[in-house]
């Protein structure tokens, strides 16, 4: 054991400061796209909406291209297309919102029957968290990038985040995946069991929207069976995302804005 | 490209046909064949060959391959859930990927209706036997799976595996979407092995069409592919450490795995290297930049990782809790035709890149322990980080000058298979081409389908305590299993 004491003690601190301090990602991450709706014509728009597997870019009812962040999936066939035409991607760490509507640019998101904002989140969390996760049929990179939480990057007990293995002692159900039909009972069954009060995060694009999968196996974002208070999107969500995400959670940090690319002609 | 000898039988002599073969049954699936029948089709490799046996279907049932070859067991339940189409004589025909009309419901074998599954032959009773029902929400942060551990309290009587909770219709959708597409759905079967799913697709794919992907795309793929094992094999030794209460080490391995993930994040833009992999070839180009920096990182990890390999081996509260746990037999690893480190750990010597040898791998020595313990399986995929470090030099020295991709022409065959070893073993992508440029029908099979069929063969003699230890041994991945 003495071994293990003096390796644990060599070796410099690699411990994020986040949130105190930035942690921006390499610069060709892709974490999400960016759209000006105005800066993309209607022939442009529709070969964009074209490459896009989860649905995250569609026209409009007035023919704008609309961009919703929470089914981007970050593949970036569509900023390959365009070459920097009005898209682009989003190296972006902190991605999360309350609401639907907020991760939506070129449209209210209200016509796509994306559920506003359930209610504020300061108060009962601010100084810690305990977290059960619930895995609703995620591709299993998630539940990795949350275990990563606790290495020594990371460190989420720095911030007074803890999982719980019973969701009876915990304040957050942090769902990944989206929802298969043998999952909707268990999910539902952990929530009764979870005391109030209560957030619901989910984490990732197939949490928040479904993602790629559809139905009739798969009911499409866990907001279909519970009301969501938090949505990481990302495929899979980084830890920082994750972060952020949590820490929004306890009303600890501001929302991500939505995935609106300033262009010059706008400035 | 994978060559398939062809072979015919009535499906009532399909058991002994592949019994004759004396073969690994790689895949064994229903399909739609023409004029609105049905056939069922197996995939066998026998020494250097790989066979594809068709058995045209009259009725809704045929004799149950499973008594002559157990390795067909979870296929023909799933042949009988997905296709109603009843193997007879199959010695445990219960639902195994639908979850009934109870979808999701959890219930003990003592309640009266009790699902199916809970009906198993092998369920014991007697004073002081429960079953504790594991799943699928399960302590720590894991995937959804259910585990009925039947047990009088220390000894594990029978481990009852459930799957399937995280079944999203993959084949189906691959399927739907635009062939250019469809690639980014294979990437999230199991988005911890995106690269060997995305590279299974696209042999098959390329297969179809016969295309010839370009030199530098196949070096580049190689390295993707490493890496991605390299990530999945300390994410392995993480739980095993954490299993272990061992927190320090548990710490310096997450680190490594992390600085691997922040490697990959940097030069693919995805921390679990999606969006590279295409048919044709690879999305994104490795420039002198990202080679230079995969090069010196993986330098300094190789330091690192030997050090704190060195003491994790020396650590006996690690050994003791490894060694002799979780035994899988030769024979058991042969009849039930396990794959990757899990039939390696056990003595069995295969593995994709040499056996159907893609994108450019050379012949190389299989890692490969005899021993069939957890401790086996993980010094198989010590040994492989070795060989993965090794084939990413390689490939990085091996960068030939041109384009990264090829345009992927229009379908030439009607049928492929596409293979792939992913750090979990042999995946397989079955792709027919149907409307000029559309896939008709795809069945894929993960490692983990076939390695979870052996879970509650592990068991064997083995205690409570030793569950986690066992598990994660085995590597599996839920999702790649599911669907």
């Amino acid at each position: 054991m003495i071994r293990w004491f003096l390796r644990g003690v060599r070796g410099a601190r690699v411990t994020t400061r986040y949130p105190r301090a930035e942690e921006p990602p390499p610069p060709g991450f892709r974490a999400r796209a960016l759209l000006d709706p105005h800066a993309v014509g209607e022939q442009d728009a529709e070969r964009y909406a074209a490459v896009c597997l989860p649905g995250a870019l569609r026209l409009n009812e007035v023919g704008l291209l609309r961009l919703d962040a929470g089914r981007c999936i970050g593949c970036g066939l569509c900023a390959e297309a365009a070459r920097g035409g009005g898209l682009t991607m989003d190296p972006g760490y902190e991605l999360a919102a309350t609401s639907r509507q907020r991760l939506v640019v070129g449209g209210s998101g209200r016509e796509a029957g994306l559920s506003p904002s359930q209610r504020s989140l300061t108060g009962p969390f601010r100084r810690s968290l305990h977290i059960r996760h619930v895995d609703t049929g995620s591709d299993g990179a998630a539940e990795q990038e949350i275990a990563a939480l606790l290495n020594p990057y990371y460190d989420m007990q720095r911030l007074g985040l803890f999982f719980t293995a019973s969701p009876r002692h915990a304040d957050v159900l942090l769902v990944t995946g989206p929802v298969t039909r043998p999952m909707e009972e268990p999910l539902r069954r952990t929530y009764e069991a979870t005391p109030e009060p209560r957030v619901v995060v989910a984490a990732g694009t197939d949490a928040c929207s479904g993602s790629v999968w559809t139905a009739p196996e798969v009911l499409g974002g866990v907001d279909r069976v519970l009301p969501v208070d938090v949505y990481i999107p990302g495929d899979p969500p980084t830890p920082i995302a994750l972060l952020h995400g949590l820490l929004l959670a306890g009303g600890r940090v501001r929302e991500a804005s939505p995935p609106r690319l300033e262009s010059e002609a706008a400035a | 490209m994978i060559i398939l000898e062809e072979r015919r039988c009535d499906p009532s002599g399909l058991a002994a046909e592949l019994e004759r073969l004396d073969g690994r049954l790689m895949m064994l699936f229903a399909r739609p064949s023409s004029q609105g029948t049905r056939e069922l089709c197996a995939i066998v490799r026998t020494g250097d060959a790989v066979l594809r046996v068709r058995a045209p279907l009259g009725g809704n049932s045929y004799p149950a391959v499973t008594p002559r070859l157990p390795a067909a067991h979870w296929f023909e339940r799933e042949i009988q859930d997905l296709w109603r189409i009843v193997p007879q004589g199959h010695p445990r025909l219960e639902p195994l990927v639908l979850h009934g009309p109870e979808e999701g419901e959890v219930r003990l074998p003592e309640e009266e209706d009790a699902t199916p599954e809970h009906r198993g032959a092998e369920r014991l009773s007697g004073p002081g036997v429960f079953v504790i029902p594991y799943g699928p929400v399960r302590s720590g942060v894991f995937e959804a799976a259910q585990f009925l551990v039947q047990t009088g309290g220390e000894d594990v009587a029978y481990c009852a595996q459930r799957l399937f909770f995280k079944r999203r219709g993959a084949e189906r959708r691959i399927c739907e979407v635009p062939r250019e597409l469809a690639v980014l759905v294979a990437e999230r079967v199991s988005g911890t092995s995106s690269v060997a799913h995305a590279l299974a697709f696209s042999h098959a794919m390329e297969s179809l069409a016969q295309t010839e992907v370009p030199p530098r795309a196949r070096a580049i793929r190689r390295v993707l592919a490493e890496l991605e094992r390299l990530y999945n094999h300390l994410e392995a030794t993480v739980r095993e450490c954490e299993d272990a209460s061992l927190s320090v080490a548990q710490a310096q391995f997450a680190a490594l795995k992390e600085r691997l993930h922040r490697l990959a994040g940097a030069v693919v833009g995805n921390r679990y290297l999606r969006g590279a992999v295409v048919p044709g070839g690879t999305r994104i180009d490795l420039d002198a930049t990202a080679t230079e920096l995969i090069g010196s990182t993986l330098r300094e990890w190789e330091r690192d990782w030997r050090r704190v390999l060195g003491v994790l081996l020396r650590t006996d509260s690690f050994l003791d809790r490894l060694v002799s746990t979780g035994p899988l037999s030769e024979q058991d690893a042969r009849d039930f035709a396990c794959v990757g480190p899990v039939a390696r750990g056990s003595g069995v010597e295969l593995d994709t890149r040499r056996d159907l040898p893609y994108d450019g791998y050379e012949a190389f020595d299989v890692a490969r322990q005899s021993d069939g313990d957890a401790m086996a399986r993980m010094e198989v995929r010590f040994q492989e980080v070795d060989s993965s470090l090794t084939a990413i030099r390689e490939a990085l020295g091996a960068f030939a000058p041109g384009p990264a991709r090829a345009e992927l022409g229009p379908f030439a065959h009607d049928t492929a298979l596409g293979a792939a070893e992913s750090a979990r073993g042999e995946t397989l992508y079955w792709l027919e081409a149907g409307e000029p440029d559309a896939l008709r029908f795809c069945k894929l099979r993960a490692a983990s389908f076939v390695n979870f069929g052996i879970f509650n063969r592990v068991f064997d003699s083995q205690v409570l305590t030793d569950f986690a230890f066992i598990e994660h041994s085995l590597g599996l991945s839920a999702a790649g299993c599911d669907a």
